[in-house]
């Protein structure tokens, strides 16, 4: 151990640096600690080479030949990929019916929605104000179209009151529609009050629940509707009148059997009236359905047997 | 920093060294001098270098390349939802959770991280055990205790038995005064420490003591010794730092830690990830900006992309991979300290093995007898099972006589019952070892000592180089003798063959002188025995010892024996093992080069019938220098030649020389070795006990250290720790660390795959419309719960072939991730995976009232939060609410669709090239139970209530379990199509692409 001659550690350890470079020119054994040591220029040439090396004619490190295997291999798995994909729609549309969903595991119980409906929960006008609230009226008369009087007795029949209209037969027959008249609306049918009420300040709000097929809200008894303050006083409501009847929506426009066979199918309405409003003021009101299997209460939807919209009327 | 010593103290004469350290030998220093140099050479302790900042190490944790990522996706989540809530948009806590949820993996993993490396401790911390705390000082003619660390240059100093030298110092005088290097050079051996300067290099020479060595107890027989043993009085010449210790310990500790093989894989393929996840990202923010899409939505794309496609499991998921496999190494005895080097061990490519301890048994035993002009050889195994010689000889009887009785060594009392060669033993190592041989072969010596009872003796001196001892045998005396046999020779005149004392002629001396030869050349020590018969009252009781030799004339010579540290039983099949491996066994030792290369040789470091240079040279009785090295395919290399090498010649010599013996190596010439394998693009594990290791342990790529042996120093460098010293164990550990990196390949395969399937719904939804098929959140337990136990199984996986016979893999070629692997598990199993997701998808939105085709298209209105009449196909109106748990079904069938499609991919996994049924289906239970454990994570999600509002599972229909099973099955027969291939067409095109 000739411990005082000099080191070929030390000494090696200062040249290693040029170690490196030479080792990287000779193209000798290139070791670990090199590789994290490259300059972006070597970097860039090095990408370079990889995105065309004209030595050895590849691009991206493939060879035509080798690209064009490669494609082709893929081309032919994803096509009998896709082939298989295919055939399993296929079959899985074979299993479907046209007219009844196989589940109906989060459309029911019914939601509901009112009109009008222009943009949003709050319906805000001025009665002097006619440009206010004509949007208003307007999407009333453009939505009550298809409950003309006229337009129903054409296409729907009449039905009895108090029962489901059941219809059986063939799942493919077309189905019969209750006729549901504009005119049942009285005061908010728009027909003797061509403002419905608008210009009054005493605003109609139709309110409608969706379309689930087959189903059979209120397990027989007709489902209601009534209508309070959300928040604040309840004097502010006054009193609401409802049309149809006290506010129900009757049995025999239930059950819905599908747009394809149920064509002419028009939902029940239920209009509500509201008379005695607080004027200039905002006044935030629930409607909720009531009933058999109707479900209202739920916190995180809003709209599941209920509706909450907001009046405010000016002078 | 690697500055070899350069002291010239022990050549001083005693004069000089007063005048150069101003200081008396006899007085020692004025307590003010002291006071100054203490001032300014600061206190006689090992500094601890500055380390990094445990904030900056934990926060390094957290900055890592794929934890950047999750930090970007976080922030973005937090703006989306700070911006939505701004509009007054209910809903948007999910973005809230997803943004808790990433924070909280990062953190997880970064305090994971944290915790492993925290675990490596301080390595100074070893080396402060060793230093002593007390010290006896001279100062002014007084002496004093005084704490060691107030120790200053010139301060004399006493040292005892029992004592740690309190410094680097010159000794003055000494008595009987032994020092144990073994922990600086590995030298077994006590040292003699006395006032000559025996050797120019001032680690050889007798009369420099250093800091933290141990001086020994006072001989062994403190009953017939009465002189006062092991006393020693020196001048200190270096402290603290820059003492030989502490250069050693600046050098372990100045020695950067090599990144570990698989850090390098790692880090390599999550930058490749890391790229990828930004590049798709980025591509599908700028094709949402084009498609019309806010910028806010597209950044909550751009994110949603990122966490789609960050394997956000798989750290972990390695880490508990490589801890199993640590666990069960510790089962083997050896003891993993640093995780990742467990699979270190298996791309291993050189070893560089110490020789004492580790290839050697430790203990001097006794190997070949020459008598009746004839080499016998001794067993040297372990518990004595090899075959004996021949002992009828009456030659035999007279050897065996001198042996025991020329002996003082002697067993401690009260081991009986144990095995002779692990009985504790009074006396130094060839006393030992000639105590325990004639123990096994003879009978019990204590016996034929009674016998013989002892009449007088001279003990083994360096002069005499002889140890004689007179003995009453009844009416007659016996005369034994031992020693250096050409000393022992001298006083003989008949040898005995064959029970015949004949006259020591020319041709009995040119017997002896060849078998000494031999013997020595083998690198054992050798003793020669010789005996005479004297008559009764020869030597009277109580005679002069120094009288004796007077005595010792015309003896007879009964013969030589020869004793070595002989290898472990295990070493040369571990040896062979690693050879078949591909891994280069090279030694690297402290010790002689003879002794060495015999060590070499017979543990199979260099095979029968390679020949170094030297042997070449003799064969062909030319000079050395004529000799073409590439003859020669062992060789010898010496510190001294090593010191003399210009550099890049030993690179030069590695190449050339498959087979290498370093000997007479310094700590600083085993890391420029270990350097040298490394430059040549090996990795390299290094095995070792001493201190003088622990810099070449810290800069291997694996450092293994002994755990019986090994100093706390080397222990602490050391990335591993053999508990049974055995080198054996390592081959072991080679084994499991191959096997870990096969295994980790088809671990990170099964946990790459489901990447896609993560991403292609979010790609169909930015470019198709359709309403989301996977969240964020699901992805998550994708990543960290259910997927994460199958891909840990897979570490359990049997190897698939014998890996003990292939060659260490290329660390540049080999990659853990490479094309076929990553092409295979994306664009092939991956695809399969999303089709089969999609399948799903499409059957519960048709089943529940949305067609294929209206939902493309539908994301606009769909995800509308005021469209509360969304109609279906069937005519049916939906509310929002109403809409999102639909969604959150799709969510979770898509969900299930993945886990029964990765519960296929963990089956393929399991094997790249053998078939399935090969490999037996359920013979690894860990992946049956893990694959059982998924479902039951699955249902658990589905179906246990209070799921949906809280993580987005909808308990689904149970038929929706079996849709993507086609495409599961579909899985496991391509993948035996495509091994089947592999196998019948090695090299083939089929081979090169879809082999990863």
């Amino acid at each position: 151990m000739e411990l005082n001659a000099a080191s070929p550690g030390g000494k090696r350890l200062e040249n290693k640096d040029e170690e490196k470079v030479q080792d990287l020119d000779t193209g000798e054994a290139e070791t670990k600690a090199e590789m994290g040591n490259k300059t972006w220029a070597d970097l860039a040439g090095e990408m370079k080479t990889f995105l065309w090396n004209p030595e050895e004619r590849t691009c991206l490190g493939r060879t035509a030949k080798s690209w064009g295997l490669i494609l082709l291999f893929y081309f032919v798995f994803y096509t009998c990929l896709a082939g298989m994909f295919a055939f399993c729609m296929y079959v899985m549309l074979l299993t479907l019916s046209p007219y009844t969903p196989t589940y109906r595991d989060h459309v029911a119980p019914p939601g509901v929605m009112i009109r009008p409906y222009l943009n949003g929960f709050t319906i805000a006008f001025n009665v002097s104000e006619r440009s206010t609230w004509q949007p208003y009226v307007d999407s009333m008369h453009h939505f009550l179209a298809a409950y003309d009087d006229k337009v129903q007795e054409e296409k729907n029949i009449e039905c009895i009151s108090g029962q489901y209209f059941i219809q059986g037969g063939n799942e493919s027959e077309e189905k019969k529609a209750c006729q549901f008249k504009r005119s049942l609306l009285q005061n908010c049918s728009g027909i003797a009050d061509q403002t419905f009420g608008y210009s009054r300040g005493q605003p109609c709000i139709l309110l409608k629940m969706n379309r689930i097929i087959g189903y059979r809200p209120g397990a027989g008894v007709p489902v209601s509707v009534d209508c309070k303050v959300q928040k604040g006083n309840e004097s502010d409501l006054g009193s609401v009148d409802f049309y149809p009847g006290n506010g129900t929506f009757d049995l025999m426009y239930y059950p819905y059997y599908g747009k394809i066979t149920h064509v002419n199918y028009t939902s029940p309405l239920v209009a509500m009236h509201f008379t005695d409003v607080k004027r200039n003021s905002l006044v935030p009101i629930q409607c909720s359905l009531h009933g058999k299997g109707i479900v209202n209460d739920v916190n995180s939807d809003r709209f599941l047997g209920r509706i909450i919209f907001t009046l405010s009327i000016g002078k | 920093m690697k500055k070899e010593m350069d002291v010239d103290d022990h050549k001083l004469e005693l004069p000089d060294l007063e005048a150069k350290y101003s200081t008396s030998i006899t007085k020692g220093l004025v307590g003010a001098v002291a006071a100054e140099r203490l001032l300014r050479d600061g206190p006689n302790e090992l500094r601890p270098p500055r380390g990094t900042p445990e904030c900056v190490k934990f926060g390094r944790q957290l900055a890592g390349g794929l934890q950047c990522l999750m930090w970007v996706a976080a922030a973005i989540c937090l703006i989306a939802y700070g911006v939505q809530e701004g509009q007054g948009d209910r809903g948007s806590a999910d973005n809230l959770y997803l943004a808790i949820a990433l924070i909280a993996v990062v953190v997880v993993t970064g305090c994971f991280g944290y915790y492993q490396e925290f675990k490596s401790t301080n390595i100074i911390a070893s080396f402060k055990n060793l230093v002593p705390q007390q010290a006896t000082v001279i100062r002014e003619g007084d002496k004093l205790q005084i704490n060691a660390n107030e120790l200053v240059v010139g301060d004399l100093v006493e040292i005892k038995g029992g004592d740690r030298v309190p410094a680097d110092i010159r000794i003055i005088s000494a008595q009987g005064c032994k020092v144990d290097n073994s922990s600086l050079t590995g030298e077994s051996e006590p040292q003699t420490r006395s006032p000559e300067c025996t050797h120019d290099s001032p680690l050889e020479t007798r009369n420099i003591a250093f800091f933290s060595t141990m001086c020994l107890e006072a001989g062994p027989h403190p009953d017939t010794q009465a002189s006062p043993a092991g006393t020693a009085t020196g001048l200190v010449i270096n402290t603290g730092d820059r003492t030989i210790i502490g250069r050693i310990a600046s050098l372990a500790s100045g020695v950067e830690n090599e990144k570990t093989p698989i850090a390098i894989e790692i880090e390599h393929f999550v930058d490749i990830i890391a790229g990828l996840a930004i590049f798709f990202g980025a591509t599908f923010f700028v094709v949402a900006m084009v498609i019309g899409y806010p910028f806010l939505r597209a950044m909550v794309f751009f994110m949603a992309i990122v966490v789609a496609y960050v394997p956000e499991g798989l750290l972990a998921t390695v880490t508990v991979c490589l801890s199993l496999t640590a666990k069960r190494l510790a089962r083997k005895n050896c003891v993993v300290k640093n995780l990742e080097a467990v699979e270190t061990l298996g791309s291993t490519s050189v070893i560089c093995s110490d020789k004492t301890g580790t290839l050697t048994q430790n203990r001097m035993t006794v190997a070949h007898l020459w008598f009746d002009n004839q080499i016998h050889t001794a067993d040297t195994t372990e518990d004595q099972s090899g075959q004996s010689f021949d002992q009828s000889s009456e030659t035999w009887t007279l050897l065996s006589r001198v042996v025991t009785l020329c002996n003082r060594a002697q067993f401690k009392a009260g081991q009986e019952n144990i095995p002779v060669a692990k009985r504790e033993v009074i006396g130094d190592a060839s006393e030992t070892a000639l105590l325990k041989f004639a123990e096994v072969t003879v009978g019990t010596v204590s016996e034929a000592r009674g016998r013989f009872p002892k009449v007088a003796e001279l003990p083994f001196n360096s002069t005499n180089k002889f140890q004689l001892s007179v003995h009453a045998a009844g009416d007659r005396q016996l005369l034994v003798l031992k020693g250096a046999p050409e000393r022992v020779l001298e006083r003989c005149s008949t040898v005995m063959i064959k029970g015949q004392e004949l006259p020591l002629d020319a041709q009995w001396r040119e017997a002896f002188e060849g078998a000494y030869a031999d013997l020595g050349g083998r690198g054992e020590r050798v003793l020669g025995f010789c005996a005479r018969w004297l008559p009764a009252g020869t030597v009277a009781a109580g005679t002069d010892p120094e009288a004796l030799p007077e005595v010792a004339v015309g003896l007879c010579f009964a013969g030589l024996v020869a004793m070595i540290d002989p290898p472990r039983a295990t070493v040369p099949r571990a040896v062979l093992k690693c050879r078949t491996a591909g891994i280069r066994v090279i030694m690297v030792t402290g010790d002689h080069p003879i002794t060495a290369k015999a060590i070499a040789a017979a543990v199979g470091i260099i095979s029968e019938g390679s020949e170094t240079p030297e042997d070449v040279a003799a064969r062909l009785r030319v000079p050395l220098e004529q000799v073409d090295p590439r003859q020669a395919r062992a060789r010898v290399v010496t510190g001294a030649e090593l010191a003399g090498m210009e550099p890049g010649v030993l690179e030069g010599i590695l190449r050339a020389h498959p087979e290498m013996v370093f000997a007479r190596t310094s700590p600083q010439q085993k890391l420029v070795i270990v350097e040298s394998c490394q430059r040549l693009g090996a990795i390299v594990a290094v095995t070792g006990d001493g201190v003088n290791d622990s810099p070449a342990l810290k800069r291997a790529d694996i450092g293994v250290a002994m755990g019986i042996a090994g100093s706390d120093a080397a222990k602490n460098a050391a990335d591993m720790i053999l508990l049974d010293d055995n080198f054996a164990s390592i081959v072991t550990g080679v084994e499991q660390g191959r096997l870990i990196f096969d295994n980790l390949k088809k671990s990170i395969a099964y946990t790459l795959t489901k990447n896609i399937p993560e991403l292609t719904p979010y790609l169909i939804y930015i470019t198709a419309s359709v309403p989301l098929p996977l969240g964020c959140i699901t992805i998550l337990f994708i990543e960290l719960c259910t997927d994460i136990f199958p891909s840990v199984s897979l570490a359990y996986e049997r190897a698939e072939s014998d890996i003990m016979h292939l060659k260490p893999r290329n660390p540049r070629r080999d990659r853990l991730v490479n094309e076929p692997l990553a092409a295979y598990s994306y664009f092939q199993i991956g695809a399969i995976q999303s089709f089969a997701g999609f399948t799903d998808y499409f059957v519960a939105m048709a089943q529940e009232g949305w067609w294929p085709l209206l939902c493309l298209g539908l994301r606009p209105r769909w995800e509308d939060t005021h469209e509360q009449e969304l109609q279906d196909s069937y005519g049916q109106q939906w509310t929002f609410e109403q809409r999102r748990y639909q969604q959150y079904t799709c969510y979770t069938v898509f969900f299930i669709s993945i886990e029964m499609c990765q519960i296929a991919d963990v089956l393929i996994r399991k094997t790249r090239r053998l078939s399935l049924l090969q490999q037996g289906l359920f013979r690894n239970h860990i992946l049956v139970i893990a694959i059982v454990f998924q479902v039951s994570i699955g249902c658990f999600l589905c179906y246990c209530p209070g799921m949906p509002n809280i993580f987005n599972f909808m308990p689904i229909r149970f038929q929706w379990w079996f849709v993507p099973m086609p495409f599961g099955l579909l899985i496991l027969i391509y993948d035996e199509i495509r091994k089947l291939g592999v196998r019948r067409h090695p090299g083939s095109w089929w081979d090169r692409e879809l082999y990863y």
